[in-house]
């Protein structure tokens, strides 16, 4: 399984999507700096609170890559089917289903893995920049349990979610479908209608992820029967 | 489980293989019969069914009804390692376009688990794509393309090839290069070949058996031997005056079994009769000839006959 996620990454070019992840990176690092200066100055402070600059990191990066994760979805799966890679895949003396769940292994991994460098980074360039801002720093705590809980759990939560995209792409059989899906996806869980969020309803995220693996089971459970057309 | 089927000789044999997509019969009852060591050809009018058994020979499509047997195994939706044993082409070669000639082999034998020195350098090399494999795909022409996908098919030295239209988007001398190296494959490591085309000419040249398959049924499985021998021979005469011709035919050899053509054209249909006797009577007869020679049915004319097609476009 591991050869096939490493041959995923390798013929679909991961540097591409590493060299994209860093410069997402970067630009929310520019954003979430400069929102801490308009904190610091009072601007925005009635709006969201120093204390809320680790939320705003979160709601960046969850956004960020729950799309970045329906584009590679789009990429890895989808287009495969669309541009017939997917035939000469089927074609291989490997277990259909393997194939796909490598796939979709393959995605999950690099969008989790950069999910929470993302996160963790943004939080050191907040620490180091803290003596220019003179912003606290409540909710970031690298010695606490909780905040790595936060971190993994949450970054694992959010890039499964995004898998309820992969079986309207299929459906559809169209790339952009499942990159549309996934915006939809970000609007609902991160969006707020006047002060009404879904952020931090954790009922809400645990039906997500089921949708989301029974979104995986849909994506795969025919595979071996169905004609490629 | 899959049935074993030790005692038949045939690598592929298909039984009453029907398939139907949304209550549309693409083909029905098709049996095919491939000898190992073989070429054969698979041929059809555009939209005949030969894409669609190709695609269940690979495992691509499923049955509706039937069974495929590959070396003598009954195929199922879990038959991956008799996937091992071959190599395809079907439709057009998909290959990563971002990648290399080269690197497209060099996965291509890390999905099979074929870890051989040099094998992607002697394919490329057996196609002519030697110099060309460090190019991105995407700058690959037609031609080289397909080039490449047929490297790729024989990449892993399958038992099997299975080749649909594989000449596609060749000149002719690519073509040639491709009926040397299908005889050269067949004849030096035994390796069975079904191929699909629609030039017949070039089936015509390389293959044992031909198919032939028309409106999703297989109307004739015959080898080339078989055509040879049962089609008629005729004589044919080029003359300046049938008329006169076709009465010294009658008159002075006692034909009857003769048709005229056209103003210039006799047929005589009776082989046993010498061409020169028949160029010596009519010149003492004072019967102008500018050519005899004998003929047989081609490949081409065959096909016609069978699938009813020639008639249609009379």
């Amino acid at each position: 399984m591991l050869k096939l996620i490493k041959l995923e990454w390798k013929k679909n070019n991961i540097f591409k999507y590493i060299r994209n992840a860093v410069i997402t990176t970067a630009i929310i690092i520019f954003f979430i700096v400069i929102m801490a200066g308009e904190l610091e100055t009072g601007d925005t402070v009635q709006i969201y609170g120093k204390s809320m600059l680790t939320t705003a990191t979160e709601l960046f990066v969850h956004m960020a890559y729950i799309v970045f994760t329906g584009v590679m979805l789009a990429v890895f799966i989808v287009g495969a089917y669309e541009k017939k890679t997917m035939n000469l895949m089927f074609s291989y003396p490997i277990n259909r289903k393997r194939i796909l769940l490598s796939e979709m292994a393959a995605v999950w991994i690099f969008n989790y893995i950069a999910m929470v460098v993302s996160k963790l980074l943004i939080y050191v360039v907040l620490i180091l920049t803290r003596s220019f801002t003179g912003i606290s720093m409540t909710g970031i705590s690298f010695g606490e349990l909780s905040f790595w809980l936060n971190v993994l759990l949450s970054s694992a939560a959010m890039v499964s979610v995004s898998y309820i995209s992969l079986p309207i792409g299929l459906k559809m059989k169209s790339s952009k479908a499942t990159i549309v899906s996934s915006v939809v996806i970000v609007c609902f869980t991160q969006g707020n209608i006047g002060s009404a969020t879904l952020v931090n309803n954790i009922p809400f995220f645990v039906v997500l992820f089921v949708i989301a693996i029974v979104s995986v089971y849909l994506s795969i459970c025919n595979v071996e029967t169905k004609d490629l057309l | 489980m899959p049935m074993k089927n030790i005692e038949s000789e045939n690598i592929v044999q298909t039984n009453q293989l029907t398939k139907i997509i949304d209550g549309k019969e693409l083909v029905k009852d098709v049996n095919i019969h491939v000898k190992k060591g073989e070429i054969y050809g698979f041929l059809g009018p555009n939209g005949a069914g030969k894409t669609t058994v190709m695609k269940m020979l690979t495992n691509l499509w499923k049955p509706t009804l039937g069974t495929v047997e590959l070396f003598g195994e009954t195929l199922t939706p879990s038959s991956y390692e008799v996937l091992k044993r071959m190599g395809s082409i079907i439709e057009f070669p998909c290959f990563y376009e971002h990648m290399s000639g080269r690197d497209n082999l060099q996965l291509h034998c890390e999905y099979m688990g074929y870890y051989m020195p040099d094998s992607v350098d002697n394919a490329l090399k057996m196609l002519g794509l030697l110099e060309a494999g460090g190019q991105l795909v995407k700058r690959y022409s037609l031609g080289m393309k397909q080039r490449l996908g047929i490297a790729r098919a024989i990449l892993c030295r399958p038992e099997l090839l299975v080749l649909d239209e594989p000449t596609n988007g060749l000149d002719p001398a690519g073509m040639k290069q491709l009926r040397d190296l299908f005889k050269m494959l067949c004849a030096e490591y035994g390796i069975t070949i079904i191929i699909s085309s629609h030039i017949l000419s070039e089936v015509e040249s390389i293959a044992d058996t031909i198919g032939v398959i028309d409106h999703g049924k297989m109307i004739r499985e015959i080898s080339m031997q078989e055509i040879s021998e049962m089609n008629t021979m005729y004589i044919e005469l080029a003359v300046e005056d049938t008329k006169r011709a076709a009465y010294i035919l009658a008159d002075q050899l006692e034909l009857k079994n003769f048709k005229v053509i056209d103003a210039h054209t006799i047929r005589i249909y009776d082989d046993r009769i010498d061409t020169s006797v028949i160029s010596k009577t009519l010149a003492m007869n004072d019967a102008a000839i500018h050519f005899i020679g004998r003929k047989t049915e081609s490949l081409e004319d065959y096909f016609l006959k069978v699938t009813g097609e020639g008639a249609k476009s009379c």
